[in-house]
């Protein structure tokens, strides 16, 4: 275990170096990248670095860390492999949220990033309420039924948004589609204490997912308090997507890639889990982004990317076992 | 530590699952749990470890009322009848035990592994340590799952039948270790489906039907034909083997209006009585003696019939009797019996059956290494034979009987 955190740390070092050095506009070299580190190199390049690049790193680690961390939640919490962040609704309510701000054309990024996030977060409890006062013996259960349910309502709204935006159609598309292009540092002050505090909740909790495997009741019979875990779980999580998905739009798949490739590496106990998520995220998502931005002239929206890689990556999980 | 739940009452969506239920556990006592499915057995471990709250009642821990959970797991462990599978390891299955005694948000210490090594050792399972908990065969799970109990170091333990779906050395293996750690002073309320299970491992029974105690008390006192008819309303017949019960299902079958007659004694009769009367044959009997095991048979079955003192010959009296009864008999069938001094007038019987041309001898072993009585004897069997159908074992009487009754 001790090895595996060394080993991801130090790739952790390496794709955030790879991430600084290469990027659409060019590939820095060493002396460039010194030079911008020691303050004395050209504006254009030092604008890139601090601009451009470096924020477009943390984002990226942000938002993999965010999206992994609450998918290994949530796959504790309903003990089912399938489970992702966005099981919540959090997506479908952030997509809202943005195609509104782009229907009523007052987009700029704080607006769509305000109103993604409010939105996601009122889905969020939505689904989970309606989920706690339906009348089944198994709240969890419920709660996914009625996050399928209101996903469907919304994701129908936001096509009909899509319908009447117009000129900005193709805007909302990609919104939706996933992307960390024009990265801000609004955007890095708004998600990391976020990510910092939520993820922090999630670490200290390590030890209750376990006890959640075995099922809710076996949870309770060694005194975890459920009813109030599943709460602060599922408040926990939808604030670290909702302001995931707020910065970067829909990426899927994340939550499920990162914690099963763990899972084969480490096994099911989240002690080890857990902390081995995170590190492998936060290589993993700026590694895809910085495969998006430099495979094409232009750039391809990074939630494509992860797309691509979760449909085979099921398969492989459906054949293992 | 001593368990009181008194007046218990619980509702689930308004509707009442425990009505008023008052119990006890002293410390040192396995206390099964008796009652049909939808009983409210489940449902009352789970009031007592304070993951439902009772409208009404209270719940003492050696006097003590806990209302918290996280409270009540220190000193109580629960064992709920399902569990999901789970890729943990079989010793974080157990450490998981050790979650009460944590505090905050902190992880197990090598001090909580040694106690939970120590637990599986307890169950027989230390070498299954770093298995896979999902890998595992029924009862071994659930030997895992006691060991996660032991780990939290309980003063009572509420199980919830522990031996469901097990094979029956799993069964016993499960319960022999739940005993064990009663005796080094625990105690344990335990919900079963297997009464004679329950009635051989525990100190006391409790049976429970829609929501309410019924019954209280030792195996023996409690476990009574009438009280399973009145809380699982089912027909069964109860045998006292050693300490516990034995509880033996009676078929329900339709009388089909025949009558056979069995003349039998000394056990030669009992198989037949049993056999025929699940068939739905209505069944006399005689001559018996009292006591014989052939007489408790026909009365287990509430047949007619002609008895006779313990050890005494028949009296002509008893002997007139046993003949009405076959003159009434549509088939008489003879016994594979021991024929001497004190029943001979149960071969005279015979003749007179196979005179009237219903009689079927079942004769499995020769007559010759059954006769006590003599030469005269020999020749009564004889015209006996003559006159009557002759079959090798019992389930050959039967189709026979059926033959001649149609």
């Amino acid at each position: 275990m001790k090895r595996l955190i060394a080993s991801l740390t130090a790739l952790n070092i390496l794709v955030a170096l790879l991430c600084l050095i290469v990027g659409s506009s060019g590939v820095f070299g060493v002396d460039v990248f010194l030079r911008v580190v020691s303050g004395v190199a050209k504006e254009s390049d030092v604008s890139i670095f601090f601009g451009v690049r470096l924020p477009r790193l943390i984002l990226a680690m942000i938002v993999g860390a965010s999206l992994s961390a609450s998918g290994c939640a949530m796959q504790a919490l309903f003990r089912n492999p399938l489970a992702e962040p966005y099981v919540l609704g959090v997506a479908s309510g952030a997509s809202v949220g943005a195609a509104i701000v782009y229907v009523l054309g007052i987009a700029t990024m704080s607006n769509i990033l305000i109103s993604a996030f409010v939105f996601a977060l009122l889905t969020s409890f939505a689904v989970y309420k309606l989920g706690s006062l339906a009348r089944f013996r198994d709240q969890n259960y419920a709660i996914l039924l009625a996050g399928i349910a209101i996903a469907t309502t919304l994701s129908g709204l936001t096509s009909l948004l899509i319908y009447f935006s117009a000129q900005s159609m193709h805007k909302v598309v990609f919104w939706i589609m996933g992307s960390l292009s024009n990265p801000r540092w609004e955007e890095v002050y708004f998600s990391l204490p976020i990510a910092f505090f939520g993820i922090l909740f999630l670490l200290l909790n390590r030890w209750n997912f376990n006890a959640l495997l075995l099922g809710e009741e076996h949870a309770m019979a060694v005194g975890l308090n459920v009813e109030n875990f599943r709460r602060y779980l599922i408040g926990t999580v939808s604030l670290l997507t909702a302001s995931a998905v707020a910065v970067s739009g829909v990426i899927g798949f994340v939550g499920i890639i990162v914690p099963h490739t763990m899972r084969l590496m480490v096994g099911e106990d989240y002690r080890k889990l857990l902390p081995a998520t995170i590190l492998f995220s936060t290589i993993f998502m700026p590694l895809v982004d910085l495969a998006s931005r430099i495979s094409t002239a232009g750039e391809i929206p990074v939630g494509a990317l992860t797309a691509l890689l979760g449909g085979p990556f099921f398969l492989y999980l459906l054949w293992r076992r | 530590m001593k368990l009181r739940v008194e007046n218990v009452t619980v509702k689930i969506e308004s509707k009442e699952i425990l009505k008023d239920v008052t119990l006890e556990v002293e410390s040192g006592e396995i206390v099964a749990l008796l009652g049909p499915n939808g009983s409210g057995k489940s449902t009352l471990l789970r009031t007592i470890f304070g993951i439902l709250k009772p409208v009404k009642g209270v719940v003492f821990f050696d006097g003590k009322r806990i209302d918290k959970i996280e409270v009540i797991s220190k000193n109580v462990a629960y064992l709920p009848q399902e569990s999901s599978d789970t890729n943990l390891t079989v010793l974080d299955v157990v450490l998981l035990g050790r979650t009460p005694h944590l505090s905050g948000f902190k992880l197990p210490k090598s001090y909580d592994l040694e106690i939970s090594k120590k637990a599986l050792e307890e169950v027989g399972m230390i070498e299954f340590a770093g298995r896979k908990f999902s890998e595992l065969s029924g009862g071994e799970k659930q030997k895992v799952l006691l060991a996660r109990v032991f780990a939290q170091q309980p003063k009572l333990m509420l199980l919830d039948e522990p031996t469901a779906h097990l094979d029956i050395s799993a069964q016993i293996e499960i319960m022999e270790i739940v005993r064990r750690k009663v005796n080094s002073g625990c105690s344990a309320l335990v919900a079963m489906h297997d009464i004679n299970l329950a009635s051989m491992f525990s100190d006391k029974i409790i049976m429970v039907k829609n929501g309410k105690v019924v019954y209280v008390g030792e195996a023996e006192e409690v476990l009574t034909e009438e009280s399973i008819r009145e809380v699982y309303g089912a027909d069964v017949r109860i045998k006292k083997v050693g300490r516990s019960v034995y509880v033996i299902p009676k078929t329900r079958v339709k009388k089909n209006g025949k009558i056979v007659h069995i003349i039998c004694g000394g056990g030669s009769g009992r198989d037949l009585i049993y056999l025929l009367s699940e068939e739905g044959y209505s069944i006399s009997a005689g001559v018996l003696n009292v006591l014989d095991s052939d007489w408790e048979a026909v009365i287990d079955v509430g047949g007619e019939f002609v008895e006779e003192a313990p050890f005494s010959p028949i009296s002509e009296e008893a002997h007139e009797k046993n003949l009405e009864l076959i003159e009434k008999a549509d088939v008489v069938v003879l016994s594979n019996l021991v024929v001497g001094k004190g029943n001979i007038k149960n071969l005279i019987a015979a003749k007179i059956a196979a005179e009237l041309g219903k009689l079927i001898v079942v004769e499995k072993t020769r007559f010759e290494s059954r006769n006590f009585f003599g030469k005269q004897a020999e020749k009564i069997y004889e015209e006996i034979v003559k006159r009557a159908r002759v079959v090798g074992s019992e389930r050959e009487a039967l189709y026979e009987i059926r033959k001649v009754l149609g």
